[in-house]
């Protein structure tokens, strides 16, 4: 009979136990599993939002901090300057807005209005129902506008629906009059929130908001290097361009982010891992050592018979190997289900865009997870190995006997 | 620019002038400095720097360090370097108002309100959102707690996982306890001792064992939580605790071993106890 015939039937001999073990190892694996999701989920769903766009390259200004950096100054001009640089394929530029939705017999609503240069919203939004912000209105006529899908919900509006816009001027409380925008799309919004409440309108709407009076001023700006051109070299003729603003592909982005954003969570996920680990190790190895110790004479007996020490050592391992095994693979479904809840636990954070996830599947993930239990199997099957392999047959023959 | 930003440009922004100090003293507003600025600039107290809102030393002016300060800690900060100065709040809209818009002197980011009956913070803020949609007053309890309770909800939740994969080693560790003694307990049985008697040994032995595994859990989590504190004071360089072993949490701990203890016990003595006496001691 092979080990592994050996250790599977040893297996199912003390079924219970082989249970609860599988049970205790899938539950810690998949916290385990969960805490490898955990450690790079942000970056790569940060990664997923911005490469989303279709821009890979974020102009702000310079100063700041890196992911809340200053408004950019004389934005017109930097925006033709951009445009004309030959790296650069295309360029839009993104405002935002305290504002106010005024209808009538209803308290105003504080909404945060966004204007884009970029009818299709600059990956801001993701259109759910309509379409996108239609740019050839003439200037009479009321602009266009896609509200957010909590925005829709709670008032009840949907494509051909019409809002009323007051905005906001930022230190002081002066009102200027409510403009109309038409709605032609409701969109889900992952840079925002969740459950932000969102009017994105085109720049014309927004300076139209403004009473037609707005600085040239952007909070953002995107542009797009060209295929054929390194966003590298794009990023670098941006920066040339001024001194007080400062430009970023996506790359660099995501690794400020990794750098600067939430890293008590890889933190987190690195300490929690290794004590699941550890635990694991902890468990398996009391489990098989509790069982070689209750089966010395069953082992004692197999090496009276002329089994060799090798094969009782890879019968021993293969048990925690099938333990394990069969446990890390249940941890794999468990963790997914587990990761969902505790990522709608996290995602309750206030301000956490609404397309950010805490934990994110990627196979560097599951690699090292098999790593990590396949260790552990090896691991926590060297000590009750160890014992099996050294016992003196005969003393211990005699002692079950007697006992 | 927003107010929030150009206080941040501020914030950020020290230009070391040379150290005279007390002919200035008179005429010179005060300020003070972070511990941290103070070592990354390598200041003192008295030195007299240049504050300006931008790179560009746009409206420059001198300030006196008349002090340094430790950043009160807060966790949405801990991994953000606090170079930070606190000025007077004239100074300050003196600093970053801008010449050509005089509303921006008598622009803030925030005001704090002290209500006199603070458990109407929350209509405080709703009755103030109905008459200006422009600001919000967010009672400081909700803003300061509300994301604590989110990672406190998110740790509660890893802990309950915890706590099943520590029930189901438990309750193998004692079913393989009670398997080794199966003939103890055949004999037992046969010489008249009680199923009743023999399951409440087990499960007293499950609760030993659930117990004595939770407290030396909180003896180790107690002895970590300095190590852990230190490691993170220093790497973020804040007097922030990051973990905090406190008598109501090592309670907790021992307060869920027991039905965990008691449910393993159970269980074990069960498997047991389900068999007639002759079928244990048979070999």
């Amino acid at each position: 009979m092979t080990p592994l015939a050996l250790a599977w039937r040893t297996a199912r001999r003390y079924r219970a136990r082989a249970v609860l073990a599988v049970i205790g190892v899938a539950v810690i694996g998949a916290l385990n599993f969960d805490m490898l999701m955990l450690s790079r989920g942000l970056v790569l769903s940060f990664a997923d939002l911005l490469n989303a766009t279709n821009y890979n390259i974020r102009i702000s200004g310079n100063s700041g901090l890196p992911l809340s950096r200053s408004p950019i100054d004389n934005a017109g001009t930097l925006m033709k300057q951009v445009a004309a640089l030959p790296q650069i394929a295309s360029v839009a530029v993104m405002r935002t807005a305290s504002a106010a939705l005024v209808e009538p017999s209803r308290r105003p609503q504080g909404v945060e209005l966004v204007g884009s240069s970029d009818p299709s919203g600059l990956g801001v939004w993701r259109l759910l129902r309509g379409s996108n912000l239609d740019t050839a209105s003439d200037g009479t006529a009321a602009q266009t506008a896609v509200v957010s899908q909590t925005l829709a919900e709670r008032f009840s509006l949907a494509p051909g629906s019409t809002i009323h816009v007051r905005a906001g001027i930022s230190g002081t409380m002066s009102a200027l009059p409510p403009i109309s925008l038409r709605i032609v799309g409701v969109g889900d919004f992952p840079f925002e929130p969740e459950e932000s409440l969102v009017v994105a309108t085109s720049m014309a709407g927004f300076a139209r908001a403004h009473g037609g009076v707005v600085d040239d001023r952007a909070e953002f700006m995107f542009a797009a290097s060209r295929p054929n051109v390194g966003v590298d070299a794009a990023v670098d003729a941006i920066d040339k361009l001024r001194p007080d603003i400062r430009a970023f592909s996506n790359e660099q982005l995501v690794a400020n982010f990794a750098r600067n954003a939430f890293t008590y969570f890889r933190q987190i996920s690195v300490v929690l891992s290794t004590t699941t680990a550890v635990f694991s190790f902890l468990l398996v190895t009391t489990l098989l050592t509790v069982s070689v110790n209750q089966r010395l004479g069953e082992v004692a007996a197999l090496r009276a018979l002329g089994i060799r020490r090798r094969h009782i050592a890879a019968t021993l391992l293969w048990e925690a190997v099938l333990l394990v095994g069969i446990g890390g693979t249940l941890a794999l479904p468990l963790g997914q289900l587990l990761a969902s809840i505790l990522d709608g636990i996290l995602r309750r954070m206030p301000g956490l865009p609404a397309g950010l996830h805490f934990f994110a599947f990627e196979p560097q993930s599951l690699v090292l997870h098999v790593l990590v239990l396949s260790a552990t199997a090896i691991v926590a099957a060297a000590y009750p190995t160890w014992l099996a392999v050294r016992l003196p047959i005969a003393q211990t023959l005699r002692q079950e006997v007697v006992s | 620019m927003r107010p929030t930003r150009r206080l941040l440009g501020v914030l950020l922004l020290v230009l070391l002038s040379a150290p005279s100090r007390a002919s200035f003293a008179a005429e010179i507003p005060n300020v003070l400095v972070s511990r941290q600025l103070l070592a990354k600039a390598h200041l003192s107290v008295g030195d007299v720097v240049t504050l300006a809102a931008d790179a560009g030393g746009a409206r420059a002016r001198q300030f006196r360090i008349a002090g340094v300060y430790e950043p009160t800690p807060d966790p949405l900060k801990f991994n953000v370097e606090r170079l930070e100065t606190r000025v007077h709040l004239d100074d300050l809209l003196e600093l970053v108002a801008d010449p050509n818009d005089p509303s921006t002197a008598d622009a803030v980011s925030a005001i704090n309100v002290l209500l006199t009956d603070s458990s109407k913070g929350t209509a405080f803020s709703r009755a103030l959102a109905a008459k200006t949609p422009f600001l919000f007053a967010v009672p400081t309890r909700d803003s300061e707690s509300s994301t604590f309770q989110v990672v406190d909800r998110f740790h509660t939740a890893i802990a309950v996982v915890t706590v099943v994969g520590s029930t189901a080693f438990l309750l193998a560790l004692m079913v393989i306890r009670a398997e080794e003694r199966k003939e103890t307990v055949g004999i037992l049985r046969l010489i008249g001792i009680s199923r009743k008697t023999i399951m409440t040994e087990v499960v007293v032995e499950g609760l030993l064992v659930a117990i004595a595994g939770a407290a030396v859990g909180v003896l180790i989590a107690a002895g970590a939580q300095h190590a852990v504190n230190r490691f993170f004071q220093a790497r973020y360089d804040t007097s922030l605790v990051f973990m905090r072993v406190s008598p109501g949490i090592a309670l907790r701990s021992v307060a869920v071993a027991i039905p965990v203890g008691v449910v393993a016990g159970t269980v074990a003595s069960w498997t047991l106890l389900r068999r007639k006496a002759t079928s244990l001691v048979r070999r």
